[in-house]
Formats: C-alpha cells, sequence, structure tokens
C-alpha cells in the first residue's frame, strides 16, 4: 500500500467523467426504490426483488467494471503507467494499492445506495437491508479484484468483463445450475441470506462454498495482477 | 533507350494527381466501407478479430442447433420474430465492445480535422458511421435468420414454410438495426476512450434492462397488468419486439398487455430521432 499511489489513483477516479457513471448508478438505484415505494407501498417483496436483480445483479458488476478496470486500464492506454513502474515501488504493492482504491469505491457506493433503497422501501424489517448491504461490500470487493486483473491482462478488459457478468453470470447461470456456483453476484446473495430472514429469498449455494471461494478469488486476482505487472508489455494494438 | 528530361538535377518522383476527383459521396461511402469492415475486425490485427468473431459464432449456435433440431425431429423450434429479443445479451455485447471502436479513436487522436479537410462534411461522417453500424447489426441478425430459413426449406418440414413470419422479421431486424446503431454511437460518442465507451453501452442495456424487468414485475404482482407493456418499453430490444408486431404484424414475446403498436412505433422513432440529433450536436462541437 502506497498513499502516494492511491492519492494520485483516487484523484484521476473522481476527477473525471467516470465518476459520473459511478455515482449515476447507486443514485438511480435509491431513485428506483423511492418510485416503486410509490406505486406499491411497503412490499418484502418488491424490495427482495429490486435487491438480487437490480443491486447484487446489476449493479454490482457494473461499479466493479468501472472502477474495476478504471483504476489502471486507462494508464495502460495512455502509456502513462510506464513512469509509475519506472519508480522504486514494488509491483505488488502498486497492484494492492489499485485494489485497495478501486474497492473501496465500489464499497462504499454499493453499501450506501443498498442500504438507503432496501431501508426505503421496508425499513429493518427481517434484515432485507443489512443482509444484502453485507452482500454488495463483499461482492464489491471480489469483483473489484477479478475486474483489476482483468485490466492488466487484455485490453479488451471491459468486454470481456461485460462477458463474464452478462453471459456467465446472467444467462449460462440461468439454465445451467452448475455455472452459479461459480459467480460472485451468487456468493454475494449468499451472504445476504445469512443475515436476512425474509422468506422470499433464498439462494442456492451453501456459505461454506461462497466465503472461501470470494477469499480464494479475490487473492489469487490481486497476487496475479502483482506477478503480471512485473512484466507488463505496452505495446499497443489497433 | 528513353530521353532523360534535361535540366533536372535531381527528381524526386513527386507526382500530381491528375485522376478523376470523386468527391463527397464517395468518401462518404469509402469510409462507411471502411468502417463496416472494420466493426468485423477486418483490416485489424488478429486481437481486433477475436472478440467480433466470437460473438458472430455464438449468434449462429442457436441457428444451428434449430437446423438440426428440424433435420432430426421434424420440428420447428424457434421462432424468426423473437430470435433478437432471445439473443439480447449477446447483440448488446457486439454494440457495447464495436460502437467506440467506430469513434473513440478518432475522437482520441484529434483526426476528425483530417477528415473534415477533405470533401467529407460532419453530417456525412456521422451518417457513414450510423450506416457502418446499422449494416453489420442487420447482418448479425440477418445471416442466421437467413440460414434457418434455407434451412426449413431444405429440410421441407410438413406445413407451409413460415415465410410471412420470416419476412417479418428481417423488416424487424431493420429496426433493431437502425434503432441499435444510433443508441451505441450516441453513446460511445459521449467519450474518447474505448473502455469507457464499452462500459457505457453495456451500462445503458444492462440499466433499461433491469428496470423494465423490475417494473413489469411489480406491475404484474400488484394487479396492474394494463401497464406492464409500458414499462417493458424501457427496455429497446422490447421496444422494438413491440414495434415490429405492429408493423409486421408478428407475435410480441410478451402477448400480455401489449401498449398500442403506434404508441411503440412513434417512440422508436422518437428516440431514435433524439439520438441521432444528439450525435450531430456533438459531433458539430467536437469538429470545430
Amino acid at each position: 500500500m502506497n498513499t502516494v499511489v492511491a492519492d494520485i489513483t483516487y484523484r484521476a477516479m473522481l476527477g473525471r467523467k467516470r465518476i459520473w457513471l459511478l455515482i449515476l448508478l447507486p443514485v438511480a438505484l435509491v431513485a428506483l426504490a423511492a418510485l416503486l415505494r410509490l406505486i406499491n407501498g411497503q412490499d418484502e417483496q418488491t424490495a427482495v426483488t429490486l435487491m438480487k436483480s437490480f443491486a447484487i445483479g446489476t449493479m454490482l458488476p457494473l461499479l466493479g467494471l468501472i472502477a474495476g478496470t478504471g483504476v489502471i486500464a486507462p494508464e495502460i492506454e495512455d502509456g502513462t503507467i510506464i513512469h509509475l513502474l519506472a519508480k522504486p515501488i514494488s509491483r505488488p504493492v502498486i497492484a494492492v494499492t489499485k485494489f485497495v482504491v478501486a474497492a473501496s469505491l465500489i464499497a462504499v457506493l454499493a453499501a450506501v445506495s443498498t442500504y438507503a433503497a432496501a431501508y426505503l422501501l421496508i425499513g429493518s424489517e427481517s434484515g432485507v437491508a443489512a443482509g444484502f448491504t453485507l452482500g454488495a461490500v463483499l461482492g464489491g470487493v471480489a469483483y473489484a479484484a477479478v475486474f483489476l486483473l482483468l485490466g492488466v491482462l487484455t485490453r479488451h478488459a471491459v468486454a470481456v468483463g461485460v462477458i463474464y457478468a452478462l453471459v456467465w453470470e446472467g444467462v449460462v447461470g440461468g439454465y445451467v445450475p452448475g455455472a452459479r456456483k461459480f459467480s460472485i453476484q451468487q456468493w454475494a446473495q449468499s451472504l445476504a441470506d445469512q443475515i436476512s430472514s425474509s422468506p422470499f429469498f433464498s439462494t442456492e449455494v451453501t456459505l461454506g462454498f461462497a466465503v472461501p471461494a470470494m477469499v480464494v478469488v479475490t487473492v489469487v486476482a490481486v497476487v496475479w495482477t502483482g506477478r503480471r505487472l512485473r512484466s507488463l508489455s505496452i505495446a499497443g494494438d489497433d | 533507350m528513353t530521353t532523360e528530361p534535361t535540366a533536372v538535377i535531381h527528381d524526386i518522383g513527386y507526382r500530381h494527381y491528375d485522376g478523376v476527383r470523386l468527391g463527397r459521396g464517395r468518401a462518404a461511402l469509402a469510409l462507411g466501407v471502411q468502417s463496416l469492415r472494420g466493426v468485423f475486425g477486418l483490416g485489424r490485427t488478429i486481437r481486433a478479430k477475436i472478440m467480433p468473431l466470437l460473438l458472430v459464432a455464438i449468434m449462429l449456435m442457436p441457428t444451428v442447433v434449430s437446423v438440426g433440431v428440424m433435420a432430426l425431429a421434424n420440428q420447428f423450434v424457434m421462432p424468426y420474430p423473437n430470435y433478437a429479443v432471445f439473443m439480447q445479451a449477446v447483440i448488446a455485447i457486439f454494440l457495447a465492445a464495436q460502437s467506440p471502436y467506430l469513434v473513440a479513436p478518432d475522437l482520441r487522436f484529434r483526426v476528425l480535422p483530417l477528415y473534415l479537410s477533405r470533401p467529407l462534411t460532419v453530417t456525412d461522417y456521422v451518417l457513414a458511421k450510423l450506416a457502418a453500424l446499422a449494416v453489420a447489426l442487420f447482418g448479425l441478425l440477418a445471416v442466421p435468420l437467413t440460414i434457418e430459413y434455407v434451412g426449413e426449406l431444405l429440410v421441407d418440414l410438413p406445413g407451409p414454410p413460415h415465410t410471412a413470419e420470416y419476412l417479418g422479421a428481417l423488416g424487424g431486424s431493420v429496426l433493431y438495426a437502425v434503432l441499435l446503431a444510433s443508441l451505441g454511437i450516441a453513446l460511445a460518442s459521449l467519450t474518447p476512450r474505448r473502455g469507457l465507451g464499452v462500459a457505457v453501452v453495456i451500462a445503458f442495456y444492462m440499466f433499461t434492462a433491469a428496470v423494465s424487468g423490475i417494473f413489469a414485475g411489480v406491475l404484474i404482482s400488484s394487479g396492474r397488468d394494463d401497464l406492464s407493456g409500458w414499462a417493458l418499453l424501457l427496455n429497446p430490444f422490447f421496444l422494438v419486439d413491440y414495434a415490429q408486431s405492429a408493423l409486421f404484424g408478428t407475435t410480441p414475446v410478451n402477448t400480455e398487455s401489449a401498449p398500442p403498436g403506434v404508441a411503440s412505433c412513434l417512440i422508436l422513432l422518437a428516440v431514435v430521432a433524439l439520438a441521432v440529433t444528439g450525435v450531430l450536436l456533438r459531433y458539430r462541437k467536437a469538429a470545430s
């Protein structure tokens, strides 16, 4: 963890257009919750649907995609990463710093908006708000690590990330039960289910699998990013 | 022996162009064709070809399966008009991955003035890019549909072939191509960064799809079925699906409580007009 690198990365993330996309999604989640509250009143089933399909299913992967690749991919694209890599800072430290910046941004944005939206819809009833907030924070951290790794592995990090989030987690996970075991969204939902006691919400992946899987994926992705940075090729394509 | 020109100390070989100048239309056409090739990675590096060709292959898979089922089990499985809605995630990824390629590099490397120093105008540039993406999307939809239709004719199922449905689906493909191309270019031209452009386009799709699904579900569960069709219109794919059924008489995917056909057609037109105007305004500013 290097505070100077972290500071520069925070400024790069918060000072550009990227921040609007990062803020727009959480704001939309809260606005949707308010609108649904107006249309439908307090309804636990609506709250669980909104949390599952929008907060965890749409907002979280998109935040992960934008922040996770955003902390490193533009620097590689512009070639300015050379200046960072030429400094006497160990590459794993750079990877960890970038990861901490991305993870903290996603965790804060996801946690605040998820809790606010769930609280707007049903208050703190049957632990839905607290459960999904926990799921969103930890899921967001795992997404940050995975998309950070994609950002250093390929120039098409965003496109590959979209394929993972949309095709693997969305389409394949919808038809093939086995694919759900390897989905960050499902792990986040398992965590949420642990706290919430809502009868409208059940998950398929056990907590005994989800938590170790999440930890392993996060750690492996960050370590691999560090190793990959040691021999990064900067030659441009198209 | 050719006669050397006299009084030349050193001829470095510069030539004037004496040929025909083809003008504005041909310049726009050349730009369009070049962009269309680029969408599928032709004339670009191997790495740029992987993504579009992979997505094209995925688009063809249901066709291959359904022709196989028709041949082996003599059953017609996949109705033509629902193909795009069924494959919407893949089409959205294709749009998100390829539309930034068309606009982002030119904005990023500030080469727009070079294009505009030729007879090409800003409007020509924008229309050429829109047309290239629209043709690419139409091909992405029409080729699998046509292969399936040819397969159906060759297998010769009992009963008449689904010609009307096939033609309706082709008409719908034009609508999909125009709407998605204008949305894709409008969103991607907001940023000169390709990665961010991909994220913006896919975020737009995932956001509208999720919101329309949630609202339709909530409205149905709270007994206001008549409004649920309107909520579905938020998703561009369902919007075109309803417009297609209104214009070509096909059956939409969601038959319950469809909004009036005129409304979906008008909304479709309004969205396309808004997006194209947005791109034109954006480029007026970017070009100056």
